[in-house]
């Protein structure tokens, strides 16, 4: 059992966090974003077929 | 570890048939659960919850945080008395989850508040502290699971974080848990006040889990936008919170830690995070609350006659351990009264007055008088699960001694409220056999006439003296009583249920 997560963090409220976290934070965010948008168009062709 | 503010330990606790009372506000979160027993305040803990008490106990920053009394005192009960507590059921009533494996004692909070009773800069300090604390476990390897405002109480005017049972080891490449549950009940009721000049305390009280980023971003519109924190806390927030609303918090983390977050950058955030509630001032516009002490219209024979007559009543008998001053303004007779009695609870309604009170009490570190913002024609009812959740002022009361001076024209006259109800709510806060101090305003005083003014003629035909002193009569013994120099004021003590 996850005993730190007996709060509902938010998953939007875990990602503005990287945003105010420095620089080194706002790169981690667009970090994430940017392998979403990866993983999106590398996930499409197999969706097709 | 021991801390020397814990007060008299009582335990095992005393077989009264009633045995350990679950703390109705204790359920979230399933690890741990508090207990009241024998006057003692208790944490059961389940295993995890033990296994991180005993980190937390062995860490370097935890001790020095209790030692400067930032932390409430905190020891763990040797497990013969934990095993007496295995008996107790959880809240649900079944015996299926696991038994506790620990239990702790905790240092007695001498009042318990909550949040929408506080002044802005007590809701800012508390915002601080437990930034402060977040910022100094996180290089020791922990965080806290939530960051709720009822994390905080008070000892007098210094805050105290009392959630022991929230810290936790951190782990790496996460962020924190508690940074929504900290927006929407700390840092958004600040941003009300600082940037849109509003009271926050409605809002609490009216919400036990605070103001969404929803309504938020719904206020600060416009230029305020570039308001401090608005653009990142409150708009990015939501609007994040929202195209992330289908996601889970567990698929969030993996992304987060995959792509690399550090406790450097949940430092950074906290850091960020105290720099702008440092920023964070709200003054309330001045009612004539403010300044009610120099135009109320006592005479310097007056005031110290009544001083005098204070300080008899709270000498004569035995010491207060709790003194409510109910209507207590600028705090001069709270000040009085803790010279006399273990704590003592200033009650007043104008955030502005309760404000001025706070920062005068903080810098004068003074640790046994609390004041508070409540509305005693409409306190604080209970809150949350079941309305117990929060327990009711009424509920907390049981003081030794109540103090209502200059109060009972402003209830019975201002706010309508009769006579008798006046008098039964004053006795209703003190426990039984404890002690009134009331002042009764003649209708031809200044002030009475004042707020008479304001209502039809004749419409309060029973606000008489010999009518009060009956009903003072009824509730107890009048012990004694003085007449002020000017004439028009008259105060009683009264030994109630006498």
């Amino acid at each position: 059992m996850n005993h730190l997560a007996y709060l509902d963090a938010g998953s939007g409220s875990l990602i503005v966090q990287a945003v105010v976290g420095g620089i080194a934070g706002v790169a981690v965010a667009a970090k994430l974003y940017w392998r979403r948008l990866v993983s999106r168009f590398r996930r499409q062709p197999t969706d097709q077929s | 570890m021991v801390i020397p503010d814990l007060g008299r330990a009582v335990w095992p606790p005393a077989r009264s048939g009633t045995g350990p009372r679950v703390e109705p506000g204790s359920f979230r979160d399933p690890a741990n659960q508090v207990f009241h027993a024998g006057g003692d305040v208790l944490r059961a803990l389940d295993e995890t919850a033990a296994a991180h008490w005993r980190a937390l106990a062995g860490s370097t920053f935890f001790p020095q945080l209790v030692a400067a009394g930032k932390v409430c005192g905190t020891e763990e009960l040797p497990p013969g008395a934990a095993r007496e507590l295995l008996a107790v059921d959880r809240l649900d009533g079944t015996e299926q989850r696991p038994a506790w494996a620990a239990v702790l004692r905790h240092e007695r909070i001498p009042f318990v508040s909550h949040p929408y009773e506080w002044s802005y800069a007590m809701l800012r300090d508390a915002a601080l502290l437990h930034l402060e604390i977040l910022r100094v476990a996180l290089p020791a390897g922990f965080t806290t699971k939530d960051g709720s405002a009822y994390n905080l109480q008070w000892r007098g005017s210094q805050p105290v974080f009392i959630d022991v049972g929230s810290f936790a080891p951190l782990r790496e490449g996460e962020p924190w848990a508690g940074y929504r549950q900290f927006c929407q009940t700390l840092l958004y009721p600040l941003l009300l006040g600082a940037h849109l000049g509003l009271d926050f305390q409605p809002w609490l009280r009216a919400r036990i889990d605070g103001i969404e980023a929803d309504q938020m971003s719904g206020l600060l519109r416009g230029l305020r936008r570039l308001s401090p924190g608005v653009l990142t806390h409150v708009h990015l927030h939501r609007s994040v919170q929202r195209r992330n609303a289908a996601r889970s918090t567990a698929d969030v983390r993996a992304q987060l830690r995959d792509a690399g977050y550090t406790r450097q950058m949940a430092l950074a955030t906290v850091r960020g995070m105290e720099k702008l509630v440092r920023r964070l001032d709200h003054r309330p516009p001045a009612s004539h609350w403010v300044d009610y002490q120099r135009t109320c219209g006592y005479s310097g024979a007056d005031r110290a006659g009544k001083e005098r007559f204070v300080t008899a009543a709270l000498t004569g008998a035995r010491r207060s351990r709790l003194v409510l001053d109910l209507g207590a303004n600028d705090g001069h007779y709270s000040r009085l009264a803790a010279r006399h009695a273990d704590y003592v609870v200033a009650v007043e309604q104008d955030p502005a007055v309760v404000d001025r009170l706070y920062l005068a009490l903080r810098d004068a570190d003074e640790r046994r008088v609390l004041p508070l913002v409540l509305d005693l024609a409409d306190p604080s009812p209970g809150g949350g699960w079941r309305g117990v959740e929060r327990a009711s002022f009424v509920a907390r009361t049981g003081a030794d001694t109540v103090l209502a001076l200059a109060l009972v024209h402003h209830l019975a006259i201002g706010r309508n409220v009769p006579l008798p109800e006046v008098v039964a709510c004053l006795a209703g806060y003190a426990a039984p056999g404890g002690r009134l101090v009331v002042e009764f305003v003649h209708p031809d005083d200044p002030m009475a006439v004042r707020l008479l003014a304001n209502k039809p003629d004749g419409i309060f035909p029973d606000y008489r003296r010999d009518a009060f002193e009956a009903l003072l009569q009824g509730c107890g013994s009048v012990e004694d009583r003085l007449e002020l120099p000017s004439g028009t004021r008259t105060l009683y003590q009264v030994t109630l249920g006498g």
